[in-house]
């Protein structure tokens, strides 16, 4: 049956059998969704918008005839797109790498591109400058080190560029290859059959198609960028490279009754900012689209040949720079008495590691709060994203209120995390009506704020996969008389679940190590790994936060070979890395 | 065990002292973790009744916690115990504090304390010089790191970032030896004020920048194990805070409030302080290892109240010298 033909038997037979039984399910499921973003994304927003801006847009002009804010916005604008772009091309060369070709250890090369997202960008940031700084424990054995008061070559506009994009690309990475996952391989085969080449098939069957996901994956980039504070923070301050959100902490700390006003006004600008890219990527979403279907199908794997071992070892070489480098000199750190000392058989001291896994409880209840709280999450948002996705495929007024939440999503991630952390004590320190009961001070309201935070997360993947579908299947499907339920569950969902699990593990990797949406929201007892390790290092007990972040990304692997086992049971392409 | 014999000596030296305190006590710190810890455990040692909910981490977050809960009407903490008065007096002026006069401060200098007795200092944390000890030369003043050996090699915290570094640049600028001229000839170094404290220990120590402003704590405590550091108290003087702690004028609890200060003021909670490894405010109590005796120890004048009224211009000249 074509798309036309299904279109006219949808006319014909306005009203599905199955929703008449459940009467508004639909409807009701579409009202949740929507109250859910609003409450969440929107309403403690609005609630800091209207402490800054209650008296109309007066403040953002104001704000805008500053020379510090216009250099910071555009800054922004730069080390966003710049990154964002190094980023793309990084996530995507390690995709079509390890997705199209016969590379070998995949499942450990997917494994190891993912693991630098688990451990904090400020961590990332220190670890770095540890690794190329003149008492690098890295690079001093071997010679390399730069020489002593030496200007840090990080310390640079390059500098924040680079890093951003190196903790960004595992996001892109995810995004293209969830969509290489869900693409027909038959396509492929064909133009490989008519004789085209390996690049010639790359550049006019794959790249078109996965092209939706590669906007998509660009597009996460940068709004992560623009709301990115641990990278710009110990690396632009130095170069007096300062964007927006470090800009917002300098408000902070000013300390003054007018500082939330001053906060609000900036968050304002960086959420005009992402709606800006968020509306421009609808455009060139909806030019790129390309529709096509099919059940997630194995993996390409094209033989490189004679390019095969050069390909591998671009490969490790990248995983050895993003992983290996920062890795070496965190753990570097960690095993000296203090910061500073060389490490060296006699100065090796496994004290502070014996301090965090043995001496300080707050470790291991850090550890189950971000788990917790990252994992409820990631679930309530996967699923969560497969609601809204059915409805952004569709056209007509649901179709756009859809688009509306995911663009409200969109700037709730945009607005760095200090702010949501702000915005959710002004919304959520009253005592809930009807229960009468606070969520301030709890494990929940941390959840509530990775929920708002990182939704626009979960929705990307499966945002890109929606656009490939073909609605001839959901077409076909009403027809035969299956209810919105019904489709849901058997067409709809297996068809994006793969772009779901892999937004629900974008998610809970974010979440797991993120540090500034729980930063004014942890209380003792709900402590979270990210705000632990800033409290470390913010107390100059450096080798302590380094010896936890080496904890954190040995615990994480040892999680995400659990999901690994797990994985066995579950459908094709949920866990990203099998 | 220091803070089992720390509690110990406490219990034994004041028994049956303003034991009446109970209930919840809710209090927002800045101290590292370790000590707000050691501080909370030794204070309900001696009031076993109060039940203490802390919570720890940097001015800034702290206060932007606390300005967000002032916002929503409802301040959660009863006692704030942050690193500088300047801050105080900003609360103070908006009537955020309840005075607690009857507190003991006759040991004290009056500096260092309000006089209507809306705060009380509780330690001395100067802001002096570090240096790597791979640096050629061995700055003793001010003065030392505008030589030439010094260009680009000097890490300093920024007023923007921290309330020390904001300190610092208070007393030094309306220092009349020293002055804005002094903070102009740093920028002409390439002095980059950046982050807090611990940034500018980290770039010292790790020899990223041979030089820098930090507080005395830091790199005293690290040589101690090791670190290739050294501190100097500068000819010219150090600035300092005085991490005061202060009751919130909407305090649920202030009798447990007031027992908490009575605590820090007490002989027992200054010797604590020094036993961590700070420069007690009491007078009477000796500096920890790594010190020079107090008497070696000059404190230049600083006027915390001028200071607030001050701030904005400060930071905009700041900003105007060294770029932001």
């Amino acid at each position: 049956m074509t798309a036309a033909e299904a279109a006219a038997a949808r006319r014909a037979r306005p009203a599905p059998r199955a929703s008449r039984l459940i009467p508004g399910g639909e409807g009701l499921a579409f009202a949740a969704l929507l109250a859910f973003v609003a409450g969440l994304c929107g309403a403690p927003l609005l609630l800091l918008l209207e402490v800054g801006l209650g008296d109309g847009l007066a403040p953002v002009a104001k704000a805008l005839e500053s020379g510090s804010v216009r250099r910071a916005l555009w800054r922004s604008l730069e080390s966003g797109a710049a990154s964002a772009l190094l980023a793309t091309g990084l996530g995507t060369a390690l995709a079509l790498a390890i997705g199209l070709t016969d590379v070998r250890a995949k499942p450990a090369l997917v494994f190891l591109v993912l693991l630098p997202m688990m451990i904090p960008p400020h961590v990332t940031a220190i670890a770095w400058i540890q690794a190329l700084g003149p008492g690098s424990p890295v690079l001093k054995p071997l010679g390399l080190a730069p020489e002593l008061g030496a200007t840090h070559p990080l310390y640079s506009r390059e500098g924040v560029i680079l890093l951003l994009a190196v903790q960004h690309s595992p996001l892109v990475f995810l995004a293209v290859r969830a969509a290489l996952r869900a693409l027909p391989r038959e396509m492929a085969e064909a133009a490989r059959a008519a004789g085209a080449s390996g690049p010639r098939v790359l550049r006019r069957v794959i790249l078109p198609l996965i092209a939706p996901a590669l906007i998509a994956g660009f597009a996460l980039a940068f709004v992560s960028a623009l709301g990115n504070f641990g990278i710009p923070a110990l690396l632009g301050i130095p170069a007096r490279y300062i964007t927006l959100p470090v800009l917002i902490w300098q408000r902070l700390a000013s300390f003054g009754p007018g500082m939330l006003e001053g906060v609000a006004v900036l968050a304002f600008l960086i959420a005009c900012v992402a709606a800006a890219a968020v509306a421009v990527q609808g455009l060139l979403a909806r030019r790129a689209k390309a529709v096509l279907s099919g059940p997630p199908s194995a993996p390409l794997d094209w033989a490189l040949g004679r390019w095969r071992p050069a390909t591998e070892a671009g490969v490790w070489a990248v995983i050895a720079l993003t992983l290996v480098l920062p890795l070496g000199a965190l753990l570097g750190t960690a095993l000296v008495p203090t910061y500073g000392v060389d490490l060296s058989v006699e100065t090796l001291t496994l004290r502070h590691f014996r301090e965090i896994v043995f001496g300080q409880s707050v470790t291991w209840r850090a550890f189950g709060n971000s788990v917790l709280a990252a994992g409820g999450a990631s679930a309530i948002l996967a699923g969560t994203a497969l609601g809204l996705g059915a409805f952004l495929a569709r056209g007509g007024a649901r179709g756009r209120a859809a688009g509306a939440a995911a663009g409200v999503a969109d700037l709730a991630y945009a607005v760095p995390g200090l702010v949501i952390s702000i915005a959710f004590i002004l919304a959520f320190i009253r005592p809930l009506p009807l229960i009468g009961v606070s969520l301030y001070g709890t494990l929940w309201i941390i959840l509530l704020a990775y929920l708002a935070a990182f939704l626009a997360i979960a929705l990307k993947p499966v945002g890109a996969a929606v656009a490939q579908l073909d609605p001839a299947l959901d077409d076909a499907a009403r027809v035969a008389g299956a209810g919105w339920g019904r489709r849901l569950r058997r067409v709809f969902a297996p068809m994006t679940a793969p772009a779901a699990a892999s937004g629900a593990i974008l998610v809970f990797l974010t979440a797991y190590n993120e540090v500034t949406v729980s930063a004014l929201l942890w209380s003792s007892g709900h402590e979270t790994v990210g705000t632990v390790i800033f409290n470390y290092e913010d107390g100059g007990y450096t080798t302590l936060a380094s010896a936890m972040s080496a904890v954190t990304v040995a615990l994480t692997a040892l999680l995400m070979l659990l999901l690994d086992r797990l994985g066995r049971r579950l459908p094709p392409g949920v866990v990203p890395w099998r | 065990m220091r803070l089992v014999l720390a509690a110990a000596f406490a219990a034994a030296l004041a028994p049956g002292l303003a034991a009446a305190a109970s209930g919840k006590l809710v209090i927002y710190t800045s101290q590292p973790n370790a000590d707000a810890q050691q501080t909370v455990d030794a204070f309900t040692a001696r009031h076993p009744d109060v039940e203490v909910e802390w919570i720890r981490d940097g001015t800034t977050k702290i206060m932007a916690k606390l300005r967000a809960e002032f916002e929503a009407g409802a301040p959660q903490p009863d006692v704030l115990l942050i690193a500088d008065m300047v801050t105080m007096e900003g609360l103070e002026a908006e009537g955020r504090l309840t005075a607690y006069p009857e507190a003991d401060v006759s040991a004290y200098d009056p500096a260092i304390m309000d006089p209507e007795g809306h705060y009380f200092s509780t330690k001395l944390i100067t802001t002096g010089i570090m240096y790597n000890t791979a640096a050629p030369m061995v700055p003793t003043s001010y003065a030392d790191l505008l030589k030439p050996e010094a260009e680009d090699r000097i890490a300093m915290p920024s007023p923007l970032t921290s309330g020390a570094a904001t300190i610092h640049m208070a007393t030094l600028t309306s220092n009349p030896e020293l002055g804005w001229d002094y903070y102009e000839a740093l920028a002409d170094q390439g002095a980059n004020p950046q982050g807090g404290n611990g940034g500018t220990y980290r770039a010292v120590a790790g020899g990223e920048k041979l030089y820098g402003f930090v507080v005395d704590f830091l790199p005293i405590r690290n040589k101690l194990e090791g670190a290739p550091v050294e501190f100097v108290f500068p000819e010219e003087g150090v600035s300092a805070v005085t991490e005061p702690v202060a009751i919130l004028s909407t305090a649920k609890n202030p009798e447990a409030a007031k027992a908490f200060i009575d605590f820090l003021l007490s002989p027992e909670g200054q010797q604590l302080a020094a036993d961590q490894g700070y420069l007690a405010a009491h007078p009477a109590i000796d500096p920890p290892d790594g010190f020079p005796p107090r008497d070696a120890i000059k404190l230049m004048p600083f006027d915390p109240a001028a200071a607030l009224a001050d701030d904005e211009k400060n930071k905009l000249r700041f900003v105007d010298i060294f770029g932001g």
